[in-house]
């Protein structure tokens, strides 16, 4: 009985030390101490040995639990405080359950981009009427009067107001330009603020081309602004949408509302300027034009001109987007096709 | 617009060493944007003359020929060729292996390697003229004529570009960057450009003085849309082929060799950017007059088209009728003829609206009108026929002038502008020097003089024709010939006076941000247009809607007076793709009413933001669908910050279904609707299977918060207990009643009730309906017994049996 104890104890200390989780190490407590347990069994044959021999054999038994308690606590705790009480079968390949899938337009998450840098550079947020009349589309604008623009072949006039005075005429904004006269008109100088929005131009469409898009525009109205001053506001705003300092270079550009008018193009982040495909191998993409608003344009808000001066800028916001993402086709923006639209949370 | 660099050096003469790179780069920043530079000799590389010594037949095929040539490196070579117009002591041109050229002129370029043609071993290859791209400047007579330089003095082994003179740079540039200059089409106007950057000296036209007193017959009808005429007879002319270089300036630029008296003209407009035309004299009645057409006059261009007139347009006439189009095409039976032997000479100036209307209307836009319409002056004449008249000399050394006249009716005025000196230091950000300011201008054509504060500016003629009138204009010209880049940045200054604070635009993107991130919806965006299948499955009529009088298409004429026709028509796009989707887009709707004059001198009609949303699923879990849709227009007021909405129940929508609609109410008046899209209105739209419970909302009604109105509640201290009740009761049954009647009668141990779950099923008795609710039960001051929480069930579960004929089934 001596040696079927001591056989015992080796056997379950072995036991208890192989047990890797806590539901194994109950099973081990329960084969030897349990009511049909190992340890159990022997208990009961106490009984039915020579009576000299009971004492000193129940004394050994009972240690001999009380060792195997012992060490199966022991190894509990140690359990515990193992890293893993899972089974190694389990797949951490397995596919996470994915998080709600709304979004925001990708156009409308850059126009918040946007918005958070001007906003912390100053500028307020403002937006005007998508139905505007001529007087605001182009006159206060300083487009001439035959100017290209005003034809019904690039802009949508309104059925029943497309004739008649310029306050009579109405149209599908053009351009978001108006709204800076807008703004003007209704606020004191100096001016800071952004006013995006959707315009219009009634053209055929193609992978470049949308009847229905986003700009982006920026003013500044104040005392003695350079057009330097202007370029550093650029450089800043695309330095922080895009995460990185960005080249920018202003260029001669023409634009009715501006005088002197620029081309901003920003340094190509795709080759850094070497050239590549995307930037038509010039390491420059056009990205806005901007400039000083024209006096007449000032004088339509109400301001001297010799007086007030500014800088304006333009950005594309379909552009940028398809830029940021590499989208080939301008028209997705309105396709409502959510397998596009989910791509970009 | 294409320009060769070695005709820009004709008028400008620029350093041996210029880095081109360096030019196209200056020219962007300053003038226009040069999209490409082409070194036009790359695409001749490795391909010479050669000179055929020997034609022997081909062992082998019937049709081809060995040629023995020499191509410069002291061999002969064996050349297997096809062509129908070899001989020996011939100089053709051999593309030798490594050379591209296209096959019959036909694909993609493919490099020539050494090949065995037929059994022969054959080196490179030699080319008709449409293989090397040259098919223009040298027109093959029949297929498979080869090209012949033979005329052109060139030993075997020169290069082909040396011995055609076509070692030439071409400039590509984007024709939108300079719409505003019409000064720029020309080489002329482009080398004063480079003139001023590089402060070089410009070549000047001398004026032509005619040799003749007798005067040509022009009459001028209306001085306004022509100011300026000059109509000259040159008689001993032929018609023949231009000289080689002519011919090849003009194709380098990207126009066709004609003749030499149309290419005379078309030189002169690529060199001064001023149109001219040539009528044969012969055709030409009695005298030329400028006047409007007449009404349906007909005339046929020089492309065959026929024309009936409006009396808008302008024309050139004779005694007789129309003969050209003025400004924009010549007429086909009164230009160069094969027989021609005398012209009229045409250089004339024509108002540039007149031209563009005339050119849109038969959309027949030329080289003329579209410079024409960039508004040419008229003063540009003289530089025109000045190198009109000197080819004309040296083409034809017999020819004479026999009549003239320069007829300039309406002299155009220099733009004079007075500059600050202060004002334009203050704008650049810095002073530039006055010499500097001086030598630019004056490159320019502007005359400036200076007075102690301020400059006096004579605009040149070529830039008074609207394109610089004020000094703003005069302070570009400064600053884009300093440099742009070479200006210093300066900082933006700015004064602090307050945060910004904008609670309306803040709300918007707060509400499009909570229905995104929290309420798991996809923003999308539609066109203002809609759909009329849409317009008529969603609203009663038109009335009141505002229609685009020129729409993308004659079914998009509606411009959206609400969001719900164009997110139905979302729907239907993606109902193919997925199961379930919620969707939303905030946009602006117009309406045909309330003409109010916000701002000075405009009556626009009511505009407003509208949200729009669909929540879209299984038909088989309406209430389910509809509970998302209710939730999350519920929960929008807390959520965003504003002062909350009510649901009633007072106006259906057109589009709703007869039982399943609330109104949404802001302080007693609508503002929106919640419902569920009828069936008749689905099918109507198109939509096949799924269900949708559209919300529209006014977003411009909707009340932003100040601030957060919303205050901290302490935790309970003692245990709050969930007690679920299930019952039934009538299928009429609404939860408010049910709400109603738990909360009736007060008892500060229930808390609240809360909704867990309604079914109707198998199980239930028909006419009824299983409710499960939650009962919160607890104290703040002690925690409740067993027996305390189920009296106040008892309570309530007798409550609901008396007042709502709930059948309660467990407890």
């Amino acid at each position: 009985m001596r040696e079927k104890l001591d056989a015992l104890l080796k056997e379950g200390a072995g036991k208890i030390e192989a047990a890797q989780s806590e539901a194994e190490l109950q099973e081990v407590k329960g084969s030897l101490l349990g009511k049909q347990g190992s340890i159990t069994e022997l208990l009961k044959e106490i009984p039915k040995l020579d009576v000299a021999l009971r004492p000193e054999m129940g004394k050994a038994v009972n240690n001999a639990k009380n060792l195997l308690t012992e060490q199966i606590e022991g190894r509990r705790e140690a359990l515990k405080l193992k890293a893993s009480e899972v089974s190694p079968d389990f797949d951490c390949t397995i596919p996470g359950i994915e998080p709600k899938a709304g979004g925001l337009h990708p156009i409308t998450q850059m126009c918040y981009d946007l918005n958070d840098a001007f906003r912390s550079m100053g500028f307020e947020v403002f937006s005007g009427p998508e139905i505007t009349s001529e007087y605001y589309a182009f006159d206060n604008l300083n487009f001439p009067p035959n100017h290209p623009a005003r034809e019904s072949m690039d802009t949508y006039w309104l059925e029943g107001h497309d004739s008649g005075e310029a306050n009579d005429k109405l149209c599908l904004r053009p351009h978001l330009t108006g709204d800076s006269v807008r703004y003007m008109q209704t606020h004191k100088p100096p001016y800071r603020f952004v006013y995006p929005g959707r315009v219009y131009r009634n053209e055929t469409t193609d992978a470049r081309h949308e009847r229905a898009f986003f700009q982006y525009e920026a003013l500044i109205v104040d005392k003695d602004f350079t057009y330097t001053a202007g370029k550093v506001m650029i450089k800043s705003i695309l330095s922080k949408v895009f995460g990185q300092d960005v080249p920018v270079r202003m260029r001669a550009g023409f634009f009715p509302f501006v005088e002197p008018g620029f081309e901003i193009d920003m340094g190509c982040l795709v080759c850094g300027g070497k050239g590549c495909s995307v930037c038509k191998h010039v390491g420059w993409i056009e990205i806005m034009p901007g400039g000083t608003p024209h006096p007449n344009v000032l004088r339509a808000a109400g301001l001297d001109p010799d007086e007030y001066t500014g800088f304006y800028v333009n950005i594309g916001l379909d552009r940028l987007v398809m830029m940021r993402y590499g989208v080939d086709d301008v028209r997705l923006f309105h396709s409502t096709d959510l397998r596009f639209l989910k791509q970009f949370h | 617009m294409k320009l060769s660099l070695n005709w820009i050096k004709d008028y400008v003469k620029l350093p041996e060493d210029m880095d081109l790179t360096r030019l196209a780069y200056d020219l962007t920043m300053s003038t226009v944007e040069v999209e490409g530079a082409e070194n036009l000799a790359e695409r001749f590389d490795k391909i010479v003359v050669g000179e055929i010594k020997e034609v022997l037949p081909h062992p082998n095929a019937d049709k081809l020929r060995v040629c023995k040539v020499d191509v410069g490196d002291g061999e002969i070579k064996d050349i297997v060729c096809g062509g129908s117009n070899l001989e020996a002591g011939m100089k053709v041109v051999v593309a030798c292996p490594g050379a591209m050229v296209r096959w019959h002129g036909e694909g993609e370029p493919v490099e020539i390697k050494n090949a065995k043609l037929r059994g022969v071993a054959s080196f490179g290859m030699i080319c008709a003229s449409v293989e090397v791209g040259l098919c223009d400047l040298f027109p093959a007579a029949e297929e498979h004529e080869i090209m012949d330089v033979t005329a052109f003095d060139a030993p075997a082994g020169t290069p082909l570009a040396d011995a055609l003179g076509l070692n030439d740079i071409i400039l590509e540039i984007d024709n939108k960057s300079m719409t505003n200059r019409p000064d720029l089409w020309g080489h002329y106007g482009i080398a004063r450009e480079i003139a001023a950057l590089y402060d070089l000296p410009l070549v000047q036209f001398e004026q032509y003085v005619p040799t003749t007193s007798e005067s040509y017959d022009v009459r001028i009808k209306d001085s306004d849309r022509c100011p300026r005429y000059i109509g000259a007879k040159i008689e001993g002319l032929s018609v023949k082929p231009s000289p080689f270089e002519m011919q090849s300036r003009i194709w380098r630029v990207g126009m066709r060799p004609i003749n030499a008296l149309v290419d005379i003209t078309n030189y002169v407009m690529l060199a001064t950017g001023q149109p001219t035309h040539v009528f044969d004299s012969d055709h030409i009645i009695d005298h030329i007059e400028v006047r409007r057409a007449e009404e349906g006059e007909k005339l046929q261009l020089l492309n065959d088209k026929e024309l009936a007139l409006s009396s808008d347009d302008l024309v050139i006439a004779d005694a007789e009728g129309a003969v050209a189009l003025a400004g924009v095409m010549g007429g086909a039976k009164d230009s160069v003829l094969p027989d021609t032997d005398s012209v009229i000479l045409e250089v004339a100036n024509f108002e540039s609206r007149g031209v563009r209307r005339t050119a849109l209307r038969y959309d027949n836009r030329t080289e003329a009108s579209s410079r024409y319409e960039k508004a040419v002056d008229p003063e540009r004449c003289d530089q025109a026929l000045s190198l009109a008249m000197q080819l004309f000399a040296e083409l034809y050394p017999e020819m004479s002038v026999t009549a003239f006249n320069d007829l300039y009716v309406k002299k155009l005025e220099r733009a004079e502008i007075d500059v600050e000196l202060e004002w334009l230091d203050r704008r650049l950000g810095k002073r530039i020097p006055q010499e500097i300011v001086a030598k630019k201008l004056g490159t320019m054509g502007y005359e400036v003089t200076f007075t102690d504060t301020a400059m006096h500016i004579v605009v040149p003629s070529w830039r008074s024709t609207g394109d610089v009138s004020i000094k703003a204009d005069i302070m570009e010209e400064v600053a884009r010939m300093y440099g742009y880049e070479n200006f210093e940045a300066t900082t933006i200054t700015t004064s602090f006076d307050g945060a910004i604070n904008q609670l309306g635009v803040d709300l918007v993107r707060r509400i499009k941000e909570y229905l995104a991130f929290r309420c798991d919806m996809q923003e999308i965006f539609t066109y203002p247009w809609m759909t009329d299948e849409f317009v008529n499955a969603l609203m009663p009529s038109t009335d009141g809607i505002l229609a685009l009088a020129t729409p993308p298409s004659p079914n998009e004429k509606y411009i959206r007076s609400s969001l719900l026709p164009n997110i139905c028509k979302a729907i239907v796009k993606n109902e193919h793709n997925f199961d379930e989707f919620d969707i939303f887009e905030e946009a602006q709707i117009f309406l045909d009413s309330d003409y109010t004059s916000e701002y000075a001198g405009e009556k626009l009609p009511c505009q407003r933001k509208h949200l729009g949303c669909a929540f879209v699923g299984s038909s088989d879990k309406l209430s389910e669908l509809f509970r998302r849709a209710k939730g999350v227009i519920g929960s929008m007021p807390r959520y965003t910050h504003m002062e909350s909405f009510t649901f009633e129940k007072n106006e259906k929508p057109y589009w709703a279904d007869d039982t399943v609609w609330l109104n949404i109410c802001l302080n007693g008046k609508k503002i929106g609707d919640l419902a569920l899209l009828s069936k008749k209105a689905a099918l109507a739209c198109g939509i096949k299977v799924l269900s949708a419970v559209l919300v529209e909302l006014d977003m411009d009604a909707l009340i932003p918060l100040k601030s957060r109105t919303n205050r901290f509640a302490r935790m309970p201290e003692f245990p709050m207990n969930d007690y679920d009740l299930s019952f039934l009761v009538d299928s009429a049954v609404k939860w408010d009643d049910i709400y109603a009647c738990v909360m009736s009668k007060k008892n500060e141990l229930l808390q609240d009730v809360i909704f867990v779950d309604e079914y109707k099923g198998k199980q239930i008795p028909a006419g009824k309906k299983s409710l499960t609710i939650r009962l919160i039960i607890g104290s703040g001051e002690k925690t409740l017994t067993g027996n305390e929480i189920d009296a106040v069930a008892s309570a309530v579960i007798k409550r609901l049996a008396k007042n709502c004929g709930a059948d309660v089934r467990t407890v």
